[in-house]
């Protein structure tokens, strides 16, 4: 835990999330020369991005664009990061903001901790690795994952077996098994909502069984299974570890559907399906890849001519709406199709032995409850001003990235652009009608 | 092993005969062999001897780390990085070499800084990626570690090794290995270098007067920077003030326009000028000088004015695609409209008209048909007359159909509507809601696919009952069946394309990406950043996005420039021309030679109590290319940096016998 920022810290700006959203609005507030503090709930700054194996559609690899932002962030003169550590609740007024900040105890003293790992060498309690979306696993005591900002060890009470191996081993006595949550007030005059987003769950669907196969995976499953320094090093169906020969990547698994209540595009999926299924047809060559979809939506820079790339490379697409998907024999499945291409076999299920749900996005937080901030009727954070897209209904409060709707990491970086800009903007004109009066 | 000297030095020795197996003697033959290299390079050239001689002084406290990325497994999967660790490992001067999954992440930096603190190192090497991507990452981490960050050196071996060689991962090891000796010959005569540091005018000019423009001119104001907006109509708003209601608020676009116009209109920091077109620019980060030539008055008088702006953000916009004559029967059947042409329709109809009359015709049913130059396809569509298809998606296109489509649903129930898409990209936040609401509608959809877009004809006289317009189409949506409608008016879903700023992109040097639009250095690295720094990209100028995208991306170019001016001076990289006064002559070919205007300039100075002529360098215009390296004919002229002797020794670094633990034929095998 790091107990270093207290109440006397009165930053700036505070940003709420340090994925690439929150880390681009700090990188662009602190250039200016403003003092940032960047809250996060998990236990290393880089957010879903830095999780992902490659990017579209420059393929560049995820790691490479995320890491240096990250390092940028953390290495910044002019910004601070709380790792663990909720937001409770936003109080505003006269557009000046209180917000109390939950630290929650890690077990280990940030101040002592120096990241040598010789607690998670030792520790012989393990438990499915979070990061690897389970596939991997990691010891009850560990530094999160290898690019992990801060390198500090955290310890996962709901995993730990309580042996004291850590303690014994730590060469700086920087385990503390009595650690208790921390209460904290930050007051600032800017705030950022960066809080991103998650996904619904692969089973949101009952018809498509994904809790009956492990073969039925999650797009950020796959993003591991792909990723270079992943849990396997290679890609692997989860049921039995067999190379998939088969694969298929159903749209729209959980998204623009009233029946669950995501009415909306996600905006990614068809984007990360088409660069999963390149990225697959490079590591299993003799793969079928097939694309189940309503509408590819390649609208961004770049992103039709690396759709037609895709097809030019022997990817199937298929118009169709997936009806169901059931277990068969051998872990595969049967993947019905309201295909829109065959007249004669409108309905035939298809056979895949591995098969990707494209999920839905949905809010990660909602600002609403605890915070002056308003949400809009799709859950995600409202902004209602015509011409300034990162303003929220809270003055001094601004939204960055997917916690105003789904979008894409390019979208995403200019938004975390904008609402830095809009939030200095506010500071300054703040500030100078107090040096007015 | 044999050792087989091929360095082209004076003194030609004889070849020095090693035995393999122990690497002992392996070693020491190696440190021998490097020692009489730099006897002979002091011998072959003045230059090198000076540079030999720097490397003697330096070489006592020579320690160089070497940093090998596997970057995740992108480079580790076909390097063998363990072995090239332990192979330079051996060459003199590399006190560590170090192997880590990702030099960038943060560990890793804290490796390379926290060894130049403990380790005493005085150079450093990282081999990973493309420098383009992290170069300034480990120049940082360097310059955290204390070092002076131009004794540092960055080896790509990831585009230039691994990724260019999977099939030959012993080849590809042993090129990672020579490129990084490459680079370790180069270190041996690097000299300290400083930033350049120029004075930083604080004041932008912002380029076009749309909503781009002004978002990012009254973003920069509200802020407290000085800007200077420059609009080639009569009018602010661009685009905007021909439009009806935006999508998804269905507010009226003056509104927006209205808006946006009074924020600016407000600022005193904002100084607007109309009808006006910048002419000329030069100079570069936080020093441009530009002209511009104003309209002014009913007399159409020209008016020049010269200012001096420290960023320049281009808000030069988008041109709406305008068909082909005959391309869907446009501009031969009047009944044939383009998007903002209907819009346009749709405006000028009174709020109680009852029916849609065109042309003095009543409108009975509208076709739709998306994607009219957009997402154009090799072999089906025809290029435009500069030669180009438009192969991207206009973004803004399917949903603005919807919104009209429904409009008109809604407005005259009795008008059949039918839609032509290839896909519906209603991507965006409360875009879907139209896509939905439209089908509720009863809007008619019909899908093709983009090899086979819908023919349109008109219709045979005796069987346009329907319509003087006929669409067919082969329908994917019922497996393919072949379909006519006949129509009385077709909208063609026309997108954007690149604005016309072909003499901004030639002064400026700005680079274009195969869509034509202006290309960003980085999409996610440097978004609004083009190679020319200073220079920044805001809105549709980059390519098709919808407002709330357009406006979020003025922001973004905004606070690039407002983070630029929070300093009182620009540092640049210090890759600059530098003139050995002793040895010009002032016979300006490297003048003639240079590119950019104004980098080198003969003037008069007083060298050794003598007033002469002599090259001098301007160093904020300089970009470094060595044009003038080349042409001097008493290499009076070096690039600081990148010298000649520099590279000798890097070319000595890649031909150098390698010292390592097997002797086979792969080690010396450069693919």
């Amino acid at each position: 835990m790091n107990t270093q920022i207290d109440s006397n810290y009165t930053p700036d700006a505070l940003i709420v999330g340090g994925g690439i959203a929150g880390l681009q609005s700090a990188l662009d507030l602190a250039d200016q020369g403003l003092q940032v503090l960047v809250v996060e709930r998990q236990s290393s700054i880089g957010g879903h991005m830095i999780a992902l194996s490659k990017v579209y559609p420059t393929l560049d690899c995820a790691s490479c664009i995320t890491t240096p932002k990250m390092s940028a962030a953390a290495h910044h003169p002019n910004i601070q990061i709380l790792t663990n550590t909720e937001v409770e609740a936003i109080e505003s007024r006269d557009g000046a903001h209180q917000v109390r900040l939950l630290q929650k105890p890690t077990y280990v003293n940030f101040d002592k901790c120096i990241g040598c790992r010789l607690c998670e060498y030792a520790c012989d309690t393990e438990y499915p690795d979070p990061f690897e979306e389970g596939l991997g696993a990691v010891r009850a005591i560990a530094v999160p994952f290898t690019n992990a900002i801060p390198q500090k060890a955290v310890l996962d009470a709901a995993h730990c077996g309580t042996c004291g191996t850590c303690a014994r081993v730590c060469p700086t006595g920087a385990i503390e098994f009595d650690q208790q949550p921390r209460h904290l007030t930050i007051r600032t005059d800017a705030v950022i909502v960066a809080s991103g987003f998650q996904l619904n769950a692969v089973t949101v669907k009952p018809q498509f069984n994904a809790h009956r196969s492990r073969n039925i995976i999650a797009p950020i499953t796959l993003e591991r299974l792909l990723a270079p320094h992943g849990p396997y090093g290679r890609v692997l169906r989860p049921s039995d570890g067999k190379m998939p020969s088969s694969i298929a990547f159903v749209q729209c698994a959980g998204s623009r559907d009233e029946s669950i209540g995501v009415p909306y595009c996600s905006r990614v999926c068809c984007m990360y399906s088409i660069k999963q299924a390149m990225l697959l047809s490079g590591a299993l060559p003799l793969a079928d890849i097939t694309i189940y979809y309503m509408d590819i939506r390649a609208f961004g820079k770049g992103y039709e001519q690396f759709y037609q790339n895709a097809k030019a490379m022997g990817i199937n697409f298929v118009r169709g709406k997936v009806a169901r998907i059931h277990p068969v024999d051998g872990g595969d499945l049967a993947v019905q199709v309201e295909s829109t291409e065959n007249a004669e076999t409108p309905m035939e299920p298809r056979r895949h032995d591995l098969v990707v749900l494209a999920q839905g996005m949905i809010p990660g937080w909602m600002p609403a409850d605890s915070t002056p901030v308003a949400c809009a009727s799709d859950g995600f954070v409202a902004t209602p001003a015509l011409t300034a897209p990162t303003a929220t209904t809270a003055p001094g409060i601004f939204v960055a990235g997917t916690a105003a709707g789904p979008k894409d990491i390019v979208d995403t970086i200019a938004e975390a652009g904008s609402a830095a800009m809009q939030a200095s903007q506010y500071l300054y004109q703040k500030r100078s009608a107090l040096v007015a009066v | 092993m044999s050792y087989q000297n091929d360095h082209q030095g004076q003194h030609e020795d004889e070849p020095v005969e090693l035995e393999c197996g122990e690497p002992g003697r392996d070693e020491e033959a190696y440190v021998r062999k490097q020692i009489e290299l730099a006897r002979r390079q002091a011998d072959a050239s003045p230059s090198a001897a000076i540079a030999a001689q720097q490397h003697q002084e330096d070489s006592p406290s020579l320690r160089i780390g070497v940093y090998i990325c596997r970057c995740g497994g992108n480079i580790s999967d076909v390097v063998d990085v363990e072995r090239v660790a332990e192979t330079v490992r051996l060459i003199p001067g590399v006190a560590t070499a170090k192997v880590h999954t990702f030099v960038c992440s943060d560990p890793g930096q804290h490796t390379i800084s926290d060894d130049i603190l403990y380790e005493n190192l005085d150079r450093v090497v990282v081999a990973s990626c493309t420098p383009f991507l992290h170069e300034q990452t480990f120049r940082g981490a360097v310059a955290r570690g204390g070092m002076n960050p131009y004794l540092y050196e960055h080896v790509n071996i990831r585009e230039q090794v691994s990724w260019a060689h999977r099939h030959d991962p012993a080849g590809a090891t042993s090129k990672a290995i020579r490129m990084i000796s490459a680079a370790i010959g180069k270190l041996r005569h690097v000299a300290p270098l400083d930033q350049i540091k120029l004075p930083n005018h604080r004041r932008a000019l912002v380029i076009g007067g749309g909503i781009a423009g002004l978002k990012a001119a009254s973003d920069l104001a509200g802020r407290g920077i000085k800007v200077l907006l420059v609009e080639i109509a009569d009018k602010l708003g661009g685009h905007l003030n021909q439009w009806g209601r935006v999508y998804p608020s269905e507010r009226a676009a003056e509104e927006l326009v209205a808006d946006l116009v009074n924020a600016v209109g407000r600022n005193p920091n904002i100084e607007v000028l109309l009808s006006s077109k910048v002419k000329t620019v030069s100079g570069f980060i936080g020093n441009f000088k530009v002209a511009v030539e104003s309209q002014s008055g009913a007399n159409g008088a020209t008016q020049k004015l010269n200012a001096v702006v420290g960023a320049i953000i281009m808000a030069t916009g988008f041109r709406p695609y305008i068909p082909q004559d005959g391309e869907f029967l446009y501009r031969t059947e009047p009944t044939v409209l383009t998007l903002p042409e209907f819009v346009q329709l749709m405006r000028s109809i009174s709020h109680d008209a009852k029916r849609l009359v065109y042309k003095e015709k009543n409108v009975r049913n509208i076709a739709f048909l998306h994607c009219v130059g957009s997402r154009q396809l090799d072999g089906v569509h025809e290029p435009s007359t500069d030669g180009r298809l438009n192969s991207y998606c206009s973004r803004t296109c399917c949903t603005t159909i919807l919104q009209q489509a429904l409009a008109v649903r809604t407005r005259f129930p009795q008008i059949g509507v039918f839609d032509f898409n290839q896909d519906i990209r209603t991507y965006g936040r409360g875009e879907e809601d139209y896509y939905a609401q439209a089908s509720r509608a009863g809007v008619v959809f019909f899908r093709y696919n983009g090899e086979e877009p819908p023919r349109v004809e008109i219709t045979p006289a005796g069987r346009a009952k329907d319509g003087a317009l006929s669409i067919t189409v082969k329908d994917a949506l019922t497996w393919g069946q072949e379909l006519t409608v006949g129509v009385d008016m077709l909208v063609l879903g026309t997108g954007m394309i690149p604005g016309q700023i072909q003499d901004l992109i030639e002064q400026m040097k700005l680079a274009i990406g195969e869509d034509g639009f202006l290309q960003e250095v980085h999409p996610k690295l440097r978004p609004v950043e083009v190679a020319v720094n200073g220079v920044l990209l805001a809105g549709t100028a980059q390519g098709p996005m919808n407002i709330q995208e357009t406006l979020a991306a003025a922001g973004a170019a905004a606070v690039k420039a407002a983070s630029m001016f929070a300093t009182e001076s620009v540092e640049l990289n210090p890759y600059v021309a530098a003139v050995d006064l002793t040895r010009c002559t002032g016979e300006a070919q490297c003048v003639t030679q240079c590119d950019y205007e104004g980098a080198l300039q003969i003037v008069q100075m007083e060298v050794d109590g003598e007033w002469v002529e002599r090259a001098q360098v301007n160093a904020g215009l300089c970009a470094g290319c060595g044009a003038c390296v080349a042409v001097c004919p008493h290499r009076a002229i070096d690039l600081n940096g990148w010298r000649i002797d520099q590279f000798d020794a890097m070319v000595d670094g890649i031909a150098a016998d390698i010292p390592g633990r097997e002797c086979g034929s792969e080690l010396v095998s450069i693919h």
